[in-house]
């Protein structure tokens, strides 16, 4: 019982937040930081002794000490950075085109019961129907530019985003849709302030799927739709030509970058919404 | 808030059953409502046929079983539900939406959880332009906030708190625009029963010395005779009006000194209630216990 029978005792020594200050070590912060890095360094020590033993061929898997040189000397004579860069950027400005698309079409669709009805199916059947399937139409229509390599990256992203963005005005309470009618506010004003910061982690959600999504579109555009560049196109080339450590450099390299984009949209989905999850817990 | 005599007795200026020529406030003629279901194309009917006048200051309680079409009531004095026939007026004009004169408490609190105390209730204030001036905001909420008593609050998140407290925020929210009319649906169904008990205390205070008319819902056959100048029981869906009956019991009812709750008159009040509801007061505890 946190209440007052008389509810009159407001007062300085009543303060609102039950949190006081507690004494931990200075290093106690640094723990993660440090089994992290204790972990992935005993990775790959034993990557490079099983390498080193050559319990399995060389051509397969490299030692983790050629891996690095690879990677260093890819950074150091401009091989890698152009296609690095060329797929970061393509991939961002698909994840962008598709927010701005997916996130508004989202929000109609899980509003307007005809807006849903109408366009539905397009999207659920996008939504199901795997990527690689549209490559050949696309290189139909487009060549092996860059423009068949983002419209993938969008397909695979858009669709993902406007789902969730759906479902999460649909989980919006009715009631607290109701106290904004009760308050005065307009249709607009309601979508404004109460659907939209209600549905904002749903948003977030989708754009995190579209991120892993439109990833899996931006290889498959790069490897099968053979523009000659990105990542994909390195990794192409590095099995083509027997480079085991260039292979394994590139997959580093995408997973470092998958990780922190998703890790990133996850630092912010925590911002975004803190309500959520304390009052979950 | 702003009109507040501190030192009168609130019972004084109650409307009893003899001002019956003072034009209601809020009529329901021959008011019948339902929701529809579109898949099975029937029409639910929650209540039938109902005929009732709110009296300017008059706290009326509305009890009756689960889904007797309370709450159907409620919402069709807020704006949230049409009629099918008859209709709803207020102040004689009739019903076509929400609007500013009347405010509402809802069971669920339906707090925003991303905006602190003081927005919450700001929330109240900010929508219809130029209902309450910017400058005069900040004042109001000071004073909502000093009335449920969560002065010191103001920065705290509707998660941080009890449900007791949440509900404050809402009644400071529904009374900060000073609305002619407090809708309540089962505003204390979902705090526990001591919080429940200090509630109803304070709610008593606060509506005399704001003077608001009161349209308050519950399960609570207690709870309705403590708060309320009249109680309109409702009978099972398709709800109609079974009784009306006056409260004549002194205020406030809340006082240390005279519990009201031993007085034989609140005990007859209450047996009557009883027998009125026994059926269905058994309905409504299983629907209860369902939920």
């Amino acid at each position: 019982m946190t209440e007052t029978i008389n509810g009159t005792a407001p007062g300085a020594e009543r303060t609102t937040r039950q949190i006081e200050s507690i004494h931990v070590s200075r290093f106690a912060r640094f723990k993660n930081v440090a089994i992290t890095v204790v972990n992935l360094s005993i990775f790959f020590v034993i990557w490079e002794l099983v390498a080193r033993a050559e319990v399995i061929n060389a051509l397969f898997f490299p030692r983790a000490t050629a891996m690095f040189s690879a990677l260093f000397n890819g950074f150091a004579d401009g091989t890698i950075w152009p296609e690095l860069s060329h797929s970061l950027t393509n991939f961002l400005i698909g994840l962008a085109i598709s927010a701005v698309i997916g996130i508004p079409v989202g929000l109609l669709m899980g509003a307007s019961k005809v807006a849903d009805l109408i366009l539905s199916p397009y999207v659920w059947a996008m939504t199901s129907l795997p990527r690689v399937a549209l490559i050949p139409l696309l290189i139909l229509i487009m060549g092996f530019g860059n423009s068949m390599q983002l419209t993938i990256i969008i397909l695979s992203a858009v669709f993902p985003i406007m789902v969730n963005c759906m479902a999460g005005v649909k989980t919006v309470e009715p009631s607290l849709v109701r106290a904004g009618e009760v308050f005065g506010a307009s249709r607009p004003q309601i979508y404004l302030k109460v659907i939209l910061p209600y549905t904002l982690p749903f948003v977030i959600a989708g754009v995190n799927q579209g991120i892993a999504r439109g990833l899996v579109g931006m290889l498959i555009g790069e490897l099968l739709g053979g523009g000659g560049n990105g990542l994909g196109f390195l990794l192409d080339k590095a099995g083509e030509q027997f480079d085991a450590p260039m292979l394994y450099a590139t997959l580093i390299l995408l997973a470092v970058m998958s990780v922190g984009l998703v890790q990133s949209m996850r630092w912010l989905e925590q911002r975004a919404a803190p309500w959520r999850d304390i009052s979950r817990a | 808030m702003g009109h507040v005599e501190a030192h009168s007795a609130p019972g004084a200026h109650r409307a009893t059953g003899d001002q019956a020529s003072e034009p209601a406030l809020i009529e329901a003629v021959h008011v019948t409502a339902g929701y529809e279901n579109r898949r099975e194309l029937t029409r639910l009917i929650a209540l039938r046929d109902v005929s009732l006048h709110v009296r300017r200051g008059e706290f009326l309680a509305i009890v009756g079983p689960s889904g007797c079409g309370k709450t159907t009531f409620i919402n069709l004095i807020a704006g949230f539900v049409k009629p099918i026939e008859g209709s709803v007026r207020v102040r004689g004009g009739e019903v076509t939406g929400p609007g500013a004169d009347r405010a509402m408490v809802f069971q669920d609190y339906a707090l925003l959880p991303w905006r602190t105390v003081e927005r919450n209730i700001r929330f109240a204030m900010e929508n219809r332009r130029g209902h309450v001036p910017k400058a005069e905001q900040a004042p109001r909420v000071a004073r909502a906030l000093e009335l449920v008593g969560l002065t010191g609050f103001e920065k705290s998140y509707p998660h941080e708190l009890s449900g007791g407290m949440r509900q404050r925020v809402g009644i400071a929210r529904a009374l900060v625009t000073e609305p002619e009319i407090l809708l309540m649906d089962e505003p204390f169904g979902a705090v526990d029963a001591m919080t429940r008990e200090a509630m109803q205390a304070e709610l008593e205070k606060i509506i005399a010395e704001t003077r608001q008319t009161v349209v308050f819902i519950t399960h609570s056959i207690d709870e309705a005779i403590l708060l309320a100048d009249r109680i309109v029981v409702i009978s099972r869906r398709p709800g109609t009006i079974r009784e009306i009956i006056d409260v004549d019991l002194p205020r406030p009812r809340f006082d240390e000194q005279a519990d009201v709750k031993q007085s034989p008159r609140f005990g007859e009040i209450r047996t009557h209630l009883w027998s009125l509801l026994a059926d269905e007061a058994l309905g409504a505890q299983q629907a209860g216990a369902s939920r």
